[in-house]
């Protein structure tokens, strides 16, 4: 393969343009984590059960979530069942 | 203060640190100064800014085959970008930069108070920053707004 088709197949040609994707999926990646944790405590999965899916430690998920989860649902939160922390 | 303001704006928009493109909506939500003045007199508003951010955003999924609007379909309700106000973000080596060359604007003119004209001609000198491809998507160059910036401090000394 020669450099100009591996930059095609690489990517975008221009780093920039390219650095830039990046950027853009991760900040997309941080929303979805904190969206789909959030819909799994809705919906009444347990911390260790996300992280586990996650293939996290209780601790990782719940130190980058929790704080923001019980903000959005202050006291109880929505159909919230089954086992706790 | 429209630093402040700029806090506010990126973790709005999900950036994990302070662009320079924030020191701009950050002078556009602050409202106030020479800098603030220039950018409306050409037609740049907050709404606008933060409409071309979203966009360039877009623009730069699709680049790599992601929709934006489909992960916000399919995420549902809960996906949004905003980063909580709790959490503290570094200022990125462009913003950085932009503050330094600022104060040496402000130098270079004379100045004896740093104000938001001295930040946006700071955030100006930077041509591959976010902030003057967001202003260029709008249709805003540099040399135009510098120009429109010394124009109305001209009117505001005489």
């Amino acid at each position: 393969m020669d450099e100009k088709t591996r930059t095609r197949v690489g990517g975008p040609e221009d780093p920039l343009e390219g650095l830039e994707a990046v950027i853009a999926l991760r900040r997309t990646l941080e929303a979805l984590e904190a969206a789909q944790v959030e819909n799994a405590f809705v919906a009444g999965w347990s911390w260790a059960r996300i992280a586990e899916v996650l293939g996290v430690s209780k601790q990782a998920v719940h130190k980058k979530h929790a704080r923001r989860i019980r903000e959005t649902y202050p006291g109880d939160p929505p159909r919230r069942k089954g086992r706790g922390l | 203060m429209c630093v402040e303001a700029a806090f506010d704006e990126a973790r709005m928009l999900g950036h994990d640190s302070l662009g320079d493109e924030d020191l701009l909506l950050g002078i556009l939500r602050a409202d106030e100064g020479i800098a603030a003045e220039a950018l409306s007199s050409l037609g740049v508003t907050l709404e606008g800014a933060r409409e071309e951010l979203e966009e360039m955003l877009s623009g730069a999924l699709s680049s790599i085959g992601i929709s934006l609007e489909e992960v916000r379909r399919e995420a549902g309700d809960a996906f949004e970008l905003r980063i909580p106000a709790y959490r503290r973000i570094p200022i990125s080596p462009w913003a950085k930069k932009a503050l330094v060359e600022a104060r040496k604007e402000m130098r270079r003119i004379g100045d004896n108070y740093l104000g938001t004209e001295h930040v946006l001609l700071g955030i100006l000198g930077n041509a591959d920053g976010m902030a003057v491809r967001m202003l260029a998507g709008m249709g805003v160059s540099r040399e135009v707004l510098e120009e429109r910036l010394f124009e109305l401090r001209g009117r505001a000394a005489g």
